[in-house]
């Protein structure tokens, strides 16, 4: 069985472009939420989200080819770009053992909004011809291909907010059992447009204040968007060629919870946990940080305290849990690709960032989450979490490499 | 008001009407987390107010405490605050 190891890393995301902008907002608790707004939408509930910023738009889109790609397609490209520059892989890495899995839980929202306006205004107008490759979920996952040339398996998992994390999940599995020597891996979207947007208003799941994950008062989650691409490999190849190793994954986790499409139930998601440091070889005391889901509604936060308490019992004061989506917002299929690049990022500076917006410990919780401020923590292991709609759990746990 | 509520309760989560007695428990009902949503959505259609799941119905266990929440939020609506 082949040690997996991370090389490289990439994120687009409401704080800005690259994985140094989405760590030090995480870090320092800079929330990229801002103000949101859809002419076309005649009563507009919920006014906040997590854009990407439109000045970046030059950037995201440089090298891309929009009569072909949807803007989540674009996003996916440049974080992959990132990941795959700092991993040093040259033209030869690639090829037929390297795969891509990229997962994206609605694919080419922007291309599908546009589409609905228009055939709606008139149904015998030219829709874009391209539209269903654009729209296809698998589409990010084919580009990154193409741009670099893997030809190994190449996989879209499309499981709402786990999408991302069951990527990077069984690429790891992939890489450990010798199918794959490396793999692209991660997860992009970009849905806030107006069709989307209504039909998350209207499952009434989002704030229209402030993203408060864990704390008392909180009242919904804050949408954002974004991509984060990781470049995993087996240890063997990345030591063979030189390259710079950013961390180990340790462990792989995955349930579903069989019971309601919605309403989270712990059970799975303690499984789920258990699963990931139990596949890391380690013990619940070894994980010294959480990046929870922390979604910032009542359900999601009820069901995940008591699942943290089933894995880590008396303990749970000791290992530091945050919830980072009230600064990149929830990037849904996305989401566990950024969340676990910031989950690294604090295993290797050793510092847990905040759960920003946090007014109190809630009592029918009872869960301290890194209030407000980083805290620094020791510690060679972490895990990050994704509990998706649909029951589907995901958790990931890395290692610091070499431990320190 | 409160037989409109209960009239959509019974519609949308798809409840005999005369099972939606003020101390019967939501969970001996069955309503799924899809059917607090559709409820939701036609008191939205009905009243005009925009009600989270989030809200103090995260707290609701009997049918009568749901018809509370529901109907206050309505009347902090037409008093023409934001819900």
């Amino acid at each position: 069985m082949n040690r997996v190891v991370i090389t490289g890393m990439g994120a687009v995301s409401a704080c800005g472009l690259g994985v140094d902008s989405l760590w030090a907002a995480a870090r320092d608790g800079i929330s990229g939420v801002g103000p949101i707004e859809f002419p076309k939408l005649p009563r507009q509930q919920v006014k906040r989200a997590a854009t990407i910023a439109p000045e970046l738009s030059t950037a995201i889109w440089q090298g891309g080819k929009p009569r072909l790609q949807d803007r989540v397609t674009a996003i996916a490209l440049t974080a992959a770009r990132e990941a795959v520059a700092q991993s040093g892989l040259a033209p030869e890495d690639f090829g037929a053992d390297c795969g891509v899995i990229v997962g994206s839980g609605y694919g080419g929202a922007e291309t599908l909004d546009r589409n609905m306006f228009d055939f709606a205004h008139d149904p015998s107008a030219r829709v874009d011809p391209m539209s269903i490759p654009k729209i296809m979920a698998s589409a990010p996952a084919s580009w990154i291909g193409m741009e670099f040339g893997a030809r190994g398996t190449t996989i879209c998992i499309s499981t709402a907010c786990s999408s991302a994390t069951q990527s990077i999940g069984l690429a790891a599995q992939m890489i450990r059992h010798g199918m794959l020597t490396r793999c692209i891996a991660g997860g992009s979207e970009a849905l806030l447009t107006t069709s989307v947007f209504r039909a998350w208003e209207v499952l009434r799941v989002m704030t229209a204040g402030l993203c408060r994950p864990f704390s008392e008062g909180r009242d919904g989650m804050v949408l954002g968007e974004g991509a984060g691409i990781l470049v995993l490999e087996s240890r063997d190849a990345a030591l063979a060629r030189g390259a710079t190793i950013i961390a180990e994954i340790g462990g792989y986790g995955t349930t579903g919870d069989a019971g309601d499409l919605l309403r989270p139930d712990p059970r799975g998601s303690t499984d789920c946990m258990i699963a990931a440091i139990a596949d890391a070889g380690l013990e619940p005391s070894d994980i010294g940080y959480v990046n929870a889901h922390g979604t910032g509604t009542i359900a999601n936060e009820q069901s995940e305290t008591e699942a943290l308490r089933n894995v880590f019992g008396n303990r749970l004061g000791d290992v530091l849990v945050s919830s980072t989506k009230p600064i990149h917002g929830h990037a849904l299929g996305a989401a566990g690709a950024l969340e676990f690049i910031v989950a690294i990022e604090a295993l290797n500076a050793q510092v847990a960032p905040p759960t920003i917006n946090f007014l109190g410990i809630d009592p029918k919780l009872g869960i301290d989450p890194v209030g407000n401020v980083a805290r620094p923590f020791a510690s060679n292991a972490c895990m990050s979490n994704s509990f998706a709609f649909g029951g589907v759990n995901a958790s990931l746990v890395a290692l610091r490499h070499p431990a320190g | 008001m409160m037989a409109k509520i209960i009239e959509i309760v019974a519609a949308e989560a798809m409840i005999d009407s005369d099972k939606l007695a003020p101390d019967t428990l939501l969970q001996d009902l069955d309503i799924q987390s899809a059917d607090y949503v559709m409820i939701l959505m036609a008191i939205e259609e009905k009243f005009g107010v925009y009600i989270s799941v989030d809200s103090e119905l995260s707290d609701a266990r009997t049918v009568g405490d749901l018809m509370q929440i529901v109907a206050s939020k309505i009347k902090i609506a037409s008093d023409g605050e934001t819900v």
